[in-house]
């Protein structure tokens, strides 16, 4: 293949063949070809059976969308089949399980069934290894190669799993062999998903203690800090509920660890009592939003972006909010560190805004820790204690027990001390504080990145979150000109930075357009909208036509 | 120790919350006496008539939300476990809004303390019936009276393994006091039931006065304990149940500290470096 095409992988096949996994080899192949590459995992909330598939995409240099016009499939069974074998490209190859479908079909039969029984009992799971075999095969990668890969991703029965990749390789067609070879890319880079990402930022930044009961597309965020807490030295708790875990993650702020929760929308929604409580007693929270299709249980393994007002007025009450919507992996990690550092510098809660195609998509990235924010606060020097002193910027610097002071956080209205109140004077002059500290933080949003504008020129896209990926690698698809204007920051609204926009093209996965709404209601920028809400991310392809339609 | 604020005081006179305020200042001079300092002592409150102790006494802590304020303090304890935490809740607080939490606090032997001033109704917002109401208790909700069956909470929370359970009166201020002190010192989850009459809306003095008993032994296995909290006349004041079990921060992640020993940014570098090939 020349070098500046993309390649693109797709496995299709019951949930419990490891399909995804197949995926997640595929992507730390093309990592390792020094390549860049992006997948995108489709499932539908079951644990077996079902139909799952996984695209992986790749490009030697920039790449942030998986395509759904693959050069090379592999379909697990008949089902599969037919979903998936009209999305080969005309030079493409459809390699299918002739176990499972059907006779006189277009492609290349392998009994992948029938040779994963000669390696009991994990069977099914061996269909998967048999899949990136294909893929091995078709790149040219060696059979002795493909042992060593698999030696590292398939640990667990490692050698009926070689037997297996090795029967099967043999079964594949001399047609195949190399057939679409790929060349070597020159980056260094991880693997991380958006959820990984979020996980990894905020512990840069000092994250002590991670909050959360299993939601989906949010659940990974908890799996993976659960499973680093001894190699990264942090806490990962699920307690009872979201209330629990909101309510846990302010009680552990004010014993001064850094905390952060995170679910779709329906746990947030149980979480926005408390969201406020966070807001009127200026205790540092990140809650992340993982979006899916929604309203209510929605469709739980499917992207959405719906839930953007929602996300924009967490909390009852007037106090700063922080929202922030990374537009990649990559920026996942710096702007869960930054929102870390801003609920702290600035004592009041935050959202991360992701939804399941940005939390559960893998990327080639390159992080570089030593870029990350670091949550640094103002603290209480000596003398006596007020938490809630007025200040000349509205930031009441924080002391942390065991203190011989007096520490009040409070609920209520409160005096500087932290004692409930009602008087009118002391009612007015608290919200004034906090008026005071969301005009700090909204001066010092004008000092750090709060929107990227990528290709300056015209016409001008207007995106944000998950979409950018889509939107990026549409333009790349399409050969498009056009520049794309990302606010990462969507309360407080970075105004400052669109003075220059009146019209633009808005594209969001939400159906009424409310990413278009915000826009016009902050910045006073018209727009025509592309949208898309069935679930799927855009595919590039597609989306550029529908560019081309209107610009 | 002076454990008294400005703030000023909007109890009904007469109200048994004075009693538990009065033994829990009582309780915090022992304590402190005894080695718990008031500067890792903290007290988080639920919203209610209750939770007014949060503006009355000179004690670090969070005034929660209504039903929230146990979650608060597994949440401080979690993060810092040099600290001891108390939470004072209400009967509707505890028991109606938040009973989850308690449940949980209680199962994986949360190791704070839980003091609930029951006084069989909702307080502040003006009388209306409770988990613990007696079936037929009028008030703004149910105005013929409610018909449901009380919960027994102190037999449910037994169940649902907590390690140290006890029964008070706001009326016998040394009790409280003695329970309260027990109950902090106790590591695990501690709970401290408290009979409070409400005078305005679900005065008990005299049912209390006539029936309060005091347990002259704590049972020795779960069954007894659960059997004496069955027991509504005589109302048994006194521990009723106290067992060693390990608790939930140290079953969690050992002998560590969170917020002691957070790693600073160079050593989350390094840790990152260890983990991404960057
Ligand atoms: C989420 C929520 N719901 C309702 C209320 C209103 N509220 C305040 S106090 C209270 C009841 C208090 O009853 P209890 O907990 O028994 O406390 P008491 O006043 O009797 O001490 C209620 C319902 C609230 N503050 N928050
Ligand atoms: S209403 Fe009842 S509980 Fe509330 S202060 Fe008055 S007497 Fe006490
Ligand atoms: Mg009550």
């Amino acid at each position: 293949m020349k070098k500046d095409e993309v390649f693109t992988y797709l496995v299709g096949g019951k949930a419990g063949e490891g399909v995804k996994k197949a995926g997640t080899v595929a992507m730390n192949m093309f990592s390792r070809m020094g390549r860049a590459a992006f997948e995108m995992d489709d499932y539908p909330s079951l644990i077996r059976g079902g139909h799952n598939f996984t695209v992986v995409s790749t490009a030697a240099d920039v790449i942030t969308s998986h395509y759904m016009k693959a050069d090379l499939l592999v379909l697990h069974d008949e089902r599969s089949y037919a979903e998936h074998q009209s999305q080969v490209k005309p030079e493409g190859i459809v390699v299918y399980n002739s176990d499972e479908v059907g006779e006189d079909v277009r492609g290349i039969g392998i009994p992948m069934t029938t040779e994963a029984r000669k390696y009991p009992p994990n069977t099914m799971l061996r269909m998967g290894v048999g899949s990136v075999t294909v893929l091995a095969a078709a790149i040219g990668v060696s059979l002795d190669q493909l042992e060593d890969i698999i030696r590292m991703e398939y640990p667990r029965e490692v050698e009926k799993n070689i037997d297996y990749a090795r029967a099967v390789y043999e079964l594949i067609p001399s047609e195949v062999m190399g057939k679409l070879h790929l060349e070597r890319g020159e980056h260094t880079s991880s693997v991380l998903t958006g959820n990984q990402a979020a996980a990894l930022g905020a512990y840069s930044a000092g994250l002590d203690i991670y909050f959360a009961y299993p939601m989906t597309p949010s659940t990974s965020i908890l799996h993976f800090l659960a499973g680093h807490t001894k190699d990264l030295q942090v806490v990962a708790i699920h307690p009872e509920n979201e209330i629990a875990v909101a309510n846990m993650a302010v009680g552990a702020a004010f014993a001064g660890a850094k905390t952060m929760v995170g679910s779709s929308g329906g746990g947030l929604a149980l979480m926005e009592e408390t969201y406020s409580l966070a807001g009127m007693t200026e205790a540092p929270v990140v809650f992340v939003l993982s979006s899916r299709s929604g309203p209510s249980t929605g469709v739980p393994t499917y992207t959405e972006q719906g839930d953007l007002h929602f996300a924009l007025n967490q909390g009852h009450g007037e106090f700063p909010r922080i929202v922030a919507a990374p537009g990649s992996v990559e920026e996942t990690y710096y702007v869960a560190a930054e929102l870390l550092m801003l609920v702290w510098k600035f004592q009041t809660p935050g959202t991360l805004v992701l939804d399941k195609h940005l939390s559960e998509s893998s990327h080639t990235v390159t992080i570089d820790p030593e870029r990350a924010a670091w949550a640094d606060f103002s603290s209480h020097g000596s003398g006596e204690y007020k938490r809630y002193t007025i200040t000349d910027d509205g930031i009441s610097p924080l002391l942390f027990p065991p203190s011989s002071e007096v520490i009040k956080w409070n609920s209520y209205e409160h005096d500087e001390l932290g004692i409930t109140t009602d008087k009118a004077e002391r009612i007015a002059a608290m919200h004034d504080k906090r008026k005071k500290k969301l005009e700090t933080l909204t001066a010092y949003m004008k000092t750090i990145t709060t929107v990227n504008v990528y290709n300056p020129g015209y016409p001008v896209i207007m995106t944000y979150g998950s979409t950018t990926m889509s939107v990026l690698e549409a333009l790349r698809a399409g050969d498009i000109d056009a520049t794309v204007v990302q606010p990462v920051y969507l309360r407080p609204f970075p105004v400052w930075e669109f003075a220059g926009y009146d019209t633009a093209l808005v594209i969001e996965q939400s159906s009424t357009g409310q990413f278009a709404t915000l826009l016009k209601e902050k910045a006073r920028v018209d727009s025509e909208v592309i949208t898309k809400y069935d679930g799927r991310p855009f595919d590039p392809q597609e989306l550029a036509s529908r560019i081309k339609e209107v610009v | 120790m002076e454990l008294g604020t400005y703030a000023e005081n909007t109890w009904c006179p007469g109200c048994g919350n004075f009693g538990i305020m009065n033994a829990v200042t009582r309780a915090v001079k022992i304590l402190s006496e005894r080695g718990v300092g008031a500067d890792r002592l903290m007290m988080s409150a639920g919203i209610g008539c209750h939770g007014k102790i949060f503006d009355y006494l000179r004690i670090s802590g969070f005034y929660s939300i209504h039903g929230r304020s146990i979650a608060t303090v597994e949440g401080m304890k979690v993060a810092n476990p040099d600290l001891k935490v108390m939470t004072f809740v209400g009967d509707g607080d505890a028991y109606g809004e938040g009973l989850a939490h308690v449940l949980f606090a209680a199962k994986r032997n949360a190791d704070i303390t839980v003091v609930v001033h029951d006084n069989k109704v909702y307080g502040l917002t003006t009388g209306q019936f409770t988990p613990t109401s007696k079936k037929g208790f009028k008030g703004g909700s149910t105005p013929e009276g409610s018909v449901e069956d009380p919960l027994n909470p102190l037999a449910v929370i037994l169940e649902t393994g907590a390690t140290f359970v006890a029964r008070s009166y706001s009326g016998k201020i040394a009790h409280l006091a003695d329970m309260v002190v027990k109950a902090v010192e106790h590591e695990g989850f501690s709970l401290v039931e408290v009979l409070q009459p409400c005078v305005t809306y679900n005065d008990t003095y005299r049912l209390y006065n006539e029936q309060v008993k005091i347990l002259e032994e704590t049972p020795d296995t779960l069954e007894k304990a659960i059997s004496t909290a069955r027991i509504q006349n005589p109302l048994y004041i006194g521990v009723f149940y106290q067992v060693e079990k390990p608790v939930y921060h140290k079953e969690l992640y050992g002998g560590g500290n969170p917020v002691r020993d957070s790693l600073r940014r160079e050593e989350r570098i390094n840790r990152m470096r260890n983990l991404l090939p960057i």
